[in-house]
C-alpha cells in the first residue's frame, strides 16, 4: 500500500480521537463545574450549627433533624429492599436462568429501573399514605416509613441487577462442582456463589444506597417533612433532600446557603459511597486471582 | 428392553475374581438440543482400572463423562437416552436419586475450581452435606482426603486459609481431595491437568495410579501420550461414535480400526 492510504488513516484517526476527548473533556468539565460550585458556596454555611440545630431555627438554624430523618429513612430503604433485591437477583440468575419468566421479570426491573422517582412516590402515596390515614382516621398520615418504601423501591432494581449480573459472571464450573458433590441449588446459591460473588453483590447495595440517598421526589408526598427531630418511623420526618428543596423556594439567601450546605453533606455521602463500592469491588478483584 | 435386562443379568452374575465392571453403558445417545452429540454408545467400564477416553475437539469424549453423573441434568434441553448401568442399577432412571448417584460417582473438572473458602471448607464442604460428623472425626476425613489427594503436607499448616491462594496444581489436587472426601466408588476427570505444567501434571498422573488402587476412575484427556501413560484401558471416539475400545496397550500399539490407527499416530485430529 502507498504512504498516502497510510497518511490519510492517520489523519482520520487522529480526527477521531480529538472529537471523543473533547466529548470526554466535555463530560468532565460539566461535573468539575458542579462540584465546583456545591463546594464553594456549600462550605460558607458549614459550622457547628449545621449538625446542631434543627430547621425550626430556619436561617438561624441548622440541618441536624434533616440528617438523622435521611440516616433513618435511607436505612430503613435499605434494610427493605436489599433483601429482597438480592433474592430476586439470585432467582434471575440461578432458577430462571434461560426461561421466559427470567427474561420477563428481568425487562419489567429494568422498566423500573428507569422509572421517574416522582412516580414512585405518588405511587406510596395511594397505596400507603392514603390508606394510613384513613385506617387511623388521621392520626398517622406522612410517615418516614412511606419514605423508605418509595426509596426502597427505587434502590429495588438496581440491587436486583447488580446482583444478576454478579452471579451471572461466576464461571458456570464453580456451580458444575458443587452440584457434582451433590450439593443442592439453593447451598449451592447461598453458600458459594453469594460467596463468590459476594463482592460484587455488596458493590450493588452500595450504589443503591447512593442513588436513594439523593432521591426528593419520593419524599415529597411521603415522608413529607418536619421542622424538628422525629425519630419515629410512623412521624413526619425530615431529610436533606426535602429540606434542600424547601430552602431554595425560600426568598432569604441564608436559607439557599444552608441548602447548598445540605447538597455538599449529600454529594459528600454519596462520593464516600462510590468510594467504598470501588474499594470492596477491588479487593474482591485481587482475592480471586 | 430384553437387551437391557440381559445387560443387568450379566452385570449382576459376574464371578467374584474376575475384574467387575463398574459401569455398563448400553445403547447411550445424547442430544444437546437438537444435535446428537454421542450416539449409540456400548462399553464397559472395568473396578479400579483407569479407563481413558480419547478422540478429537468435539467428538463427545466430554458428554459421555458427563453423562456418567448426570451433571448434564443442570442444563436445560439436554437429553440422554439409551442406559447406564453403575453396579447394574439404570442411573439415567428419574427414581435414581441424583444425590445418592453424586456420593457415588465424584468429578474433577478441566479448570481447578476451588470454592471461595478455607482449604479446610473447600474438602468439609461436601462431607457435611452427606454426613453428619463430630470436629475429631471431621478433622480426620479432611486430612485423610488432603493425604490421599498428596497435599496434605503443603497445605497442613494453612488450612484456615483462603483455597484460592493456592497454585494451579495445588488446587487441583485439593479438587481431586474434595472429591473423594465423599469417599466415592467413580471418580470421573474431564482433562484434569489440561490447564496445568508439566510437574503438576506429572503429580496429578502419580496421584491417578495410587488411586485406582481404591477407585474406579474414567479420564478424559485431550494429550494421547497422557492416555497411554495412566489409563489400562482406552476409548477411541469420533464424531459421537465410539470407534474403538480396549486394552491401552493395544489400542497403541496394534488398533483394529483404521481410523484409530490414524488418530494415534497424527494423521488428523
Amino acid at each position: 500500500m502507498s504512504a498516502n492510504v497510510y497518511r490519510r488513516r492517520y489523519a482520520k484517526n487522529v480526527v477521531a480521537q480529538a472529537l471523543a476527548s473533547a466529548a470526554a473533556l466535555l463530560a468532565l468539565m460539566f461535573l468539575a463545574w458542579i462540584l465546583w460550585v456545591t463546594v464553594s458556596r456549600g462550605v460558607q454555611a458549614i459550622g457547628v450549627s449545621l449538625f446542631t440545630k434543627i430547621t425550626a431555627y430556619a436561617d438561624q438554624g441548622g440541618l441536624a433533624n434533616a440528617i438523622i430523618g435521611s440516616l433513618i429513612i435511607d436505612a430503613m430503604a435499605i434494610a427493605l429492599c436489599a433483601p429482597v433485591g438480592v433474592l430476586a437477583g439470585a432467582y434471575l440468575a440461578e432458577y430462571a436462568r434461560g426461561t421466559r419468566m427470567g427474561e420477563t421479570i428481568r425487562f419489567l426491573n429494568d422498566i423500573l429501573l428507569s422509572a421517574p422517582s416522582i412516580v414512585l412516590g405518588l405511587f406510596v402515596y395511594v397505596i400507603v399514605v392514603l390508606p394510613m390515614t384513613a385506617a387511623t382516621n388521621g392520626s398517622i398520615t406522612f410517615s418516614a416509613l412511606a419514605g423508605s418504601i418509595a426509596l426502597a423501591l427505587i434502590g429495588l432494581p438496581v440491587i436486583v441487577r447488580t446482583t444478576d449480573e454478579m452471579l451471572q459472571l461466576v464461571p458456570s464450573t464453580l456451580r458444575e462442582a458443587a452440584l457434582s458433590l451433590g450439593i443442592p441449588q439453593w447451598k449451592l446459591t447461598v453458600q458459594v456463589l453469594m460467596r463468590a460473588a459476594g463482592s460484587g453483590i455488596l458493590t450493588g447495595v452500595l450504589l443503591a444506597l447512593a442513588r436513594l440517598a439523593g432521591e426528593t421526589a419520593p419524599l415529597l408526598f411521603t415522608a413529607f417533612g418536619n421542622n424538628y427531630t422525629a425519630l419515629s418511623p410512623l412521624a413526619k420526618m425530615a431529610s436533606l433532600p426535602a429540606a434542600i428543596y424547601q430552602y431554595t423556594n425560600d426568598p432569604n439567601p441564608a436559607m439557599h446557603a444552608i441548602a447548598w450546605a445540605g447538597a455538599l453533606l449529600i454529594t459528600l455521602f454519596v462520593l464516600a459511597l462510590s468510594l467504598i463500592a470501588r474499594a470492596v469491588f477491588a479487593r474482591q478483584k485481587t482475592s480471586h486471582e | 428392553m430384553n437387551d437391557l435386562a440381559t445387560a443387568v443379568q450379566s452385570v449382576l452374575q459376574q464371578p467374584a475374581d474376575a475384574t467387575r465392571v463398574k459401569i455398563a453403558v448400553r445403547g447411550l445417545d445424547f442430544h444437546y438440543h437438537d444435535i446428537h452429540a454421542v450416539r449409540n454408545i456400548h462399553m464397559d467400564i472395568s473396578e479400579r482400572k483407569v479407563t481413558a477416553i480419547i478422540g478429537p475437539s468435539g467428538c463427545g469424549k466430554s458428554t459421555l463423562l458427563r453423562v456418567f453423573n448426570r451433571i448434564y441434568a443442570i442444563y436445560p434441553k439436554q437429553r440422554a437416552d439409551g442406559a447406564v448401568l453403575l453396579d447394574g442399577e439404570n442411573i439415567l432412571d428419574p427414581g435414581y436419586s441424583l444425590n445418592r448417584l453424586r456420593s457415588k460417582v465424584g468429578m474433577v473438572f478441566q479448570k481447578p475450581v476451588p470454592f471461595p473458602m478455607t482449604i479446610y471448607e473447600n474438602v468439609a464442604y461436601g462431607i457435611r452435606h452427606h454426613e453428619t460428623l463430630s470436629r475429631p472425626r471431621m478433622d480426620e476425613r479432611v486430612e485423610q482426603a488432603l493425604r490421599a489427594a498428596a497435599l496434605w503436607d503443603e497445605v497442613k499448616d494453612k488450612m484456615k486459609k483462603s483455597a484460592l491462594g493456592l497454585s494451579g496444581g495445588q488446587q487441583q489436587r485439593l479438587c481431586i481431595a474434595r472429591g473423594i472426601a465423599l469417599r466415592p466408588q467413580v471418580l470421573l476427570l474431564d482433562e484434569p491437568t489440561s490447564a496445568l505444567d508439566p510437574i503438576a501434571t506429572g503429580r496429578i498422573e502419580q496421584l491417578i495410579e495410587e488411586l485406582k488402587k481404591d477407585y474406579t476412575i474414567v479420564i478424559v484427556t485431550h494429550n494421547m501420550q497422557q492416555a497411554a501413560r495412566v489409563s489400562d484401558e482406552t476409548a477411541f471416539m469420533y464424531m459421537g461414535e465410539l470407534i474403538e475400545f480396549g486394552n491401552t496397550e493395544k489400542i497403541f500399539t496394534k488398533p483394529d480400526k483404521k481410523q484409530t490407527e490414524d488418530y494415534i499416530t497424527g494423521r488428523f485430529g
